[in-house]
């Protein structure tokens, strides 16, 4: 029995202007954000996180650099990774500029008045919306749907759920009464830190780990339970911040640490069957993350068993999880998805024909290290010295974050002039 | 004649580099059978893993290379999934480099 893909040829691949616009404004917010909190490191050297410089500087970095820079990921990666073409392009052209409009005014205007922030964030959520909708009808011609289908579903739904909650509190901002603050807050977080990025790594995560690691034969045997207990730990834990139930929000810690658990060790199978013995360094930060998030999803456990619920603390824990789980998969992970994008649009019809650079010429393997290095740094550096209450600390640190982030932004950069 | 051409194609082939990898795509074991009829060459080829991205980049560097090829003016890439890429396909060099 032979399987053949008629004709040969998929032509599934995006335009690679499409996730490039994407990464290269993610880019830019990565450092914007970071620019932000350093002229603004005052608020964090007292843990203070609700204030509108932060809540501007988060959003920056989360919805102008991750959000952004993943969905130009899910722009190549989708077609390539579930063997069906984008929807349609021009769709995510008009997607690309209605969201960056709205992430930006909306980041500008929590800034500068919170109370009209609603308004960039109505045009925030029509992108959104745009890209799930895009997504959906990408996705929902396939087949066979594999684990990391449900992922990529299950990070979707989660992403429509938190910008709901987002323009909730943005309303709220602008004076009108809509619900609850506080379960909309934490709800919104969880929604966007727990739900949509970390799903959307996990999924990934199922296809890229293997690929870049050259492994076979391992068995995936955990994924499902992984979607299970996380997705359910997910829907638990909102549950008590709606009801305020200290044993429900226990117990959605606990799923939502085992369902990690689970994911992790599957990874580790993946990494133990390979047969590519040295990875490439940037990879293998990204694969250093995963350990990091399980090790904060364990410490949100011990916490809530302990019932603290200090929210400087908590407010830590966040953005170590932001930072050394979401943001360093996704550095990690862009020093292979650029170089590869960029390859295919300057070489790949070159193959066969002409020498042609390997992906890993592409990158300075050694500076990636270095700037991978001092990320890890900058932001364990930054907690601490929150911590410790130290503001000429938080100050220094931060200022390497900025630096740190220019120059990974200037790598990545550089890749196109190979 | 024909055996010719395929032992320049067999050949033509180790100039196909896995660009992930930095190894050719017979030392990776992912060529199959090469047949070539009149100036027409038939791969029968697979990749590691079925939706690798660089699924268009090596098929198409296949067909070019042989194009290059004195004799062979047509190339028909077909790429199946049976038999299942194993790393038993792969050859002592291709180990070497990975290890």
């Amino acid at each position: 029995m032979i399987k053949m893909i008629p004709g040969g040829s998929l032509n599934s691949s995006t335009n690679i202007k499409i996730p490039l616009s994407f990464i290269i404004l993610g880019l830019t917010a990565f450092v914007g954000a970071q620019i932000i909190l350093l002229f603004n490191y005052g608020e964090l050297s007292i843990s203070q996180f609700r204030t509108p410089a932060v809540w501007s500087g988060a959003h920056v970095l989360l919805l102008g650099f991750a959000v952004m820079v993943a969905m130009g990921a899910m722009y190549q990666l989708v077609p390539v990774a579930f063997l069906t073409p984008i929807w349609n392009e021009t769709f995510a052209v008009i997607q690309l500029v209605i969201t960056a409009i709205g992430f930006g005014v909306f980041s500008v205007l929590l800034f500068v008045n919170p109370g009209s922030a609603v308004y960039g964030g109505a045009c925030a959520v029509i992108g959104i919306l745009f890209f799930v909708f895009q997504m959906f009808k990408t996705l929902l011609v396939k087949q066979d749907k594999n684990t990391m289908f449900f992922f990529v579903i299950g990070a979707l739904v989660a992403l429509f759920a938190a910008i709901i909650g987002g323009f909730m509190l943005a309303l709220h901002l602008a004076g009108a009464s809509a619900g609850n603050h506080q379960p909309i807050l934490f709800s919104h977080i969880a929604l966007g830190a727990a739900g949509w990025f970390t799903l959307l790594i996990f999924g990934f995560s199922y296809k890229l780990v293997p690929m870049f690691s050259l492994s076979h034969g391992y068995s995936e045997s955990r994924s499902k339970p992984a979607l299970l207990f996380y997705g359910t730990g997910l829907i638990i834990l909102i549950g008590s911040f709606w009801t305020s139930i200290s044993v429900i929000n226990m117990i959605g810690w606990g799923l939502l640490f085992t369902g990690f658990l689970l994911f992790a060790l599957d990874i580790r199978e993946i990494l133990a069957k390979r047969l590519r013995k040295r990875l490439d360094k940037p990879f293998a930060f990204s694969l250093f993350a995963i350990p990091v998030g399980l090790t904060l999803h364990g410490l949100a456990l011990v916490l809530s068993l302990f019932h603290v619920t200090n929210a400087a603390v908590w407010s830590w824990l966040v953005f170590l999880y932001v930072m050394g789980w979401v943001v360093l998969s996704i550095l990690g992970y862009l020093y292979k998805i650029v170089p590869f994008l960029w390859w295919t649009h300057k070489y790949a019809n070159m193959i066969g024909k002409e020498k042609v650079p390997t992906l890993k010429d592409m990158i300075n393997e050694k500076r990636c290290v270095y700037v991978l290095s001092s990320f890890i740094i900058a932001v364990l550096g930054i907690t601490i010295s929150a911590l410790a209450g130290s503001g000429m600390f938080v100050l220094l640190f931060q200022t390497v974050l900025v630096v740190t982030a220019l120059i990974y932004a200037l790598s990545v950069i550089k890749i196109f002039f190979v | 004649m024909s055996d010719l051409l395929i032992a320049r194609a067999r050949a033509a082939l180790f100039e196909v580099i896995d660009p992930e990898l930095g190894i050719n795509i017979v030392d990776l074991g992912l060529v199959y059978d090469v047949q070539v009829n009149d100036d027409h060459a038939t791969i029968k080829m697979t990749l590691t893993t079925p939706g690798c991205p660089l699924h268009d980049s090596i098929k198409n560097g296949v067909k070019s290379r042989l194009m290059l090829i004195d004799g062979i003016n047509h190339v028909t890439v077909n790429l199946v999934w049976e038999p299942a890429w194993t790393p038993a396909n792969m050859s002592s060099r291709a180990l070497e480099k990975l290890s």
